[in-house]
């Protein structure tokens, strides 16, 4: 029963970690059907700047906001200069994103090496707090949770009760009516596309505390992101924060019920579900 | 006689001359270079024929080697059982991840991707059988009617005369009614439907004998290089043979060759005096997308009629 429970909480920090690298990648999707698959390596980049900033200053916050700034500037370079010219095709941008992240990942690996690096906790994150029940649980997995619960709340009231949270889904569905009323699209473009891009510094800043850094794992959690915005739909942040939460308990519970295979537990189900539902749970037809 | 029969005729014979004129390095590096092209050819009977981008090829080339080196190394299977249980793994895999095709554009591309880590997860994790990262290694070399087949040349003429046969047969499917029903799904899915065509059942079928292959090169791949690991299943092999598709020119035959030609040969160049070859491919995936989005012919094409390439 404990080890259930715990396998529960597991997955959620999980859950939460993906949902920050997810919900970046469904949103600008939605908003400029540009597929971009360097979001992992954002994700390790951001993670080993903020590792050398943590070295540097001994601050988890300032780690975590140059590592998520870091890749805002990044990420807008590569908008504008590399995914901007090429139009509007999957292809061209599955490709070109890739390259982005061979390269990127590779400087990466020049820089910080091939090993396995974590980032240090701050001090009022190490160690575990005892749950009722008598569970004794890390402290960084339950900050883990509430932070990805803080960050999908304020994300789902910006999308859902704001001003720009309301261009922004106006653009996800009908992009040339919010042009043709005057709106500066590319101006939202831009922001959009910052916030995501931070997002994805940061989930890698705290995935380097939680999990490890290392060459790859840029690709293992860009896929697992992807299995998220696959089941719960493109463009949909209800469906990220779904999909986060199915697929970190199914690769918690995976992992330690039938280790060999726990990538089938994993994407058996999305198979399962895409043949009923091509377009994922909350996802439209692209 | 025409053209295209002189062309392949002294194509042939140039080819099978490289033995006798070459280093055992060039003959190597040239069935390498056969076999990748026939993967990336594989991957782009989906991509240049009916517009589907698939990223889980390395899904049946590595499952097929997998299956050929198991057999032969652990339980005594000798080449033709073996090469043909390869090629019926890893089609039969293609049967069941053709499921894809049930999606188009972005979601098939997300989850032909999804479906090849499957694979790669699997013969990473799963390290009682599949030998983990390490892979399986000692597999012994072709054996033929009972000759083996071991030098480098041998096996180079072996490739040659398996890619006549499948590349001759990749031309009678590809002009076939079915070949240009798929170019007509390609380029109107619409207009085949409505003309009656069973627009899923086509691409399902095309698919699977591109899994076939895609296993085929994989079959051919475990007996030249004697081991496999997760590498032949991950996701850079997968998205390196369309990049190879496309570099060559997509939709014709040569062109996944050429490709593949151009690749490793510099990545054999770049990888003898710098270490981090990788962001070399990464540059040569972007300055592709960005400048020759139509391969090596098509810059020419459009240098030579004077206007630049405008994205793809």
């Amino acid at each position: 029963m404990t080890a259930i429970v715990l396998q529960a909480i597991n997955g959620l920090s999980l859950a939460a970690l993906l949902f920050l690298l997810a919900s970046g990648f469904t949103v600008t999707f939605g908003l400029m059907r540009v597929v971009n698959m360097a979001y992992g390596v954002y994700y390790l980049l951001g993670g080993y700047i903020g590792l050398t900033v943590m070295r540097a200053t001994g601050s988890f916050e300032l780690a975590m906001l140059v590592g998520g700034c870091a890749i805002v500037v990044l990420g807008f370079f590569v908008d504008r200069f590399l995914i901007r010219p090429i139009g509007s095709n999957h292809l061209a941008q599955v490709l070109l994103t890739v390259g982005v992240a061979f390269f990127v990942g590779e400087v990466c690996l020049a820089i910080w090496g091939g090993d396995s690096l974590k980032i240090q906790l701050p001090s009022y994150l190490r160690g575990s707090v005892e749950l009722p029940g008598g569970i004794y649980y890390p402290k960084l997995r339950l900050a883990l949770i509430g932070f990805g619960v803080f960050a999908a709340l304020s994300l789902w009231l910006l999308y859902h009760k704001t001003q720009i949270g309301a261009v922004v889904r106006a653009g996800v569905d009908d992009r040339e009516m919010v042009t043709a009323m005057g709106i500066n699209i590319d101006l939202l473009f831009v922001l959009v596309s910052a916030l995501a891009s931070f997002l994805a510094g940061v989930a890698g800043v705290v995935g380097g505390a939680f999990l490890t850094l290392n060459p790859g794992a840029e690709w293992d959690i860009l896929v697992l992101a992807l299995v998220v915005v696959i089941v719960g739909g493109l463009g949909s942040l209800e469906g990220a924060v779904l999909g986060s939460i199915v697929v970190g308990l199914l690769d918690a519970y995976g992992r330690w019920l039938a280790p060999d295979f726990s990538y089938f537990v994993l994407f058996g189900p999305m198979a399962i579900l895409l043949l009923f539902r091509p377009t994922g749970i909350f996802g439209k037809e692209h | 006689m025409n053209i295209r029969v002189i062309g392949i005729a002294v194509l042939a014979a140039v080819l099978a001359l490289v033995p006798s004129v070459a280093s055992e390095y060039w003959v190597g590096l040239l069935t390498q270079i056969l076999i990748f092209g026939l993967l990336a050819l594989s991957a782009d009977l989906l991509l240049g024929h009916a517009g589907l981008f698939s990223l889980c090829h390395a899904a049946f080339f590595a499952v097929s080697a997998y299956t050929v080196a198991i057999l032969q190394t652990r339980y005594g299977v000798t080449t033709i059982p073996a090469a043909l249980a390869g090629l019926g793994a890893g089609t039969l895999l293609a049967a069941i991840f053709a499921s894809a095709v049930r999606t188009r554009g972005v979601y098939f591309i997300l989850i032909t991707l999804a479906f090849g880590y499957i694979v790669w997860g699997v013969a990473h994790r799963w390290a009682s059988f599949t030998g983990g990262d390490n892979g399986v290694t000692n597999v012994p070399p072709l054996t033929l009617a009972g000759v083996q087949i071991a030098t480098k040349a041998h096996y180079y003429y072996f490739v040659l005369i398996v890619l006549a046969l499948a590349l001759a047969l990749y031309r009678i499917l590809t002009t076939s009614p079915f070949g240009l029903a798929l170019r007509g799904i390609k380029s109107s899915e619409t207009r085949m439907r409505s003309l009656g065509y069973r627009v899923g059942a086509h691409l399902y079928v095309a698919f699977v004998i591109s899994g076939f292959y895609a296993s085929l090169a994989g079959v051919l791949y475990i007996y030249f290089n004697r081991f496999v690991n997760p590498v032949a299943a991950g996701f850079p092999y997968s998205v390196e043979a369309i990049l190879m598709a496309i570099i060559g020119g997509t939709g014709t035959i040569l062109g996944p060759f050429i490709g593949s030609g151009i690749i490793l040969i510099l990545r054999n160049w770049v990888s003898g005096f710098f270490h981090y070859y990788t962001a070399v491919l990464g540059l040569i995936f972007i300055a592709t997308v960005l400048w020759a989005p139509n391969g090596v012919m098509g810059l020419i094409k459009s240098l030579r009629s004077g206007n630049r390439g405008e994205g793809a």
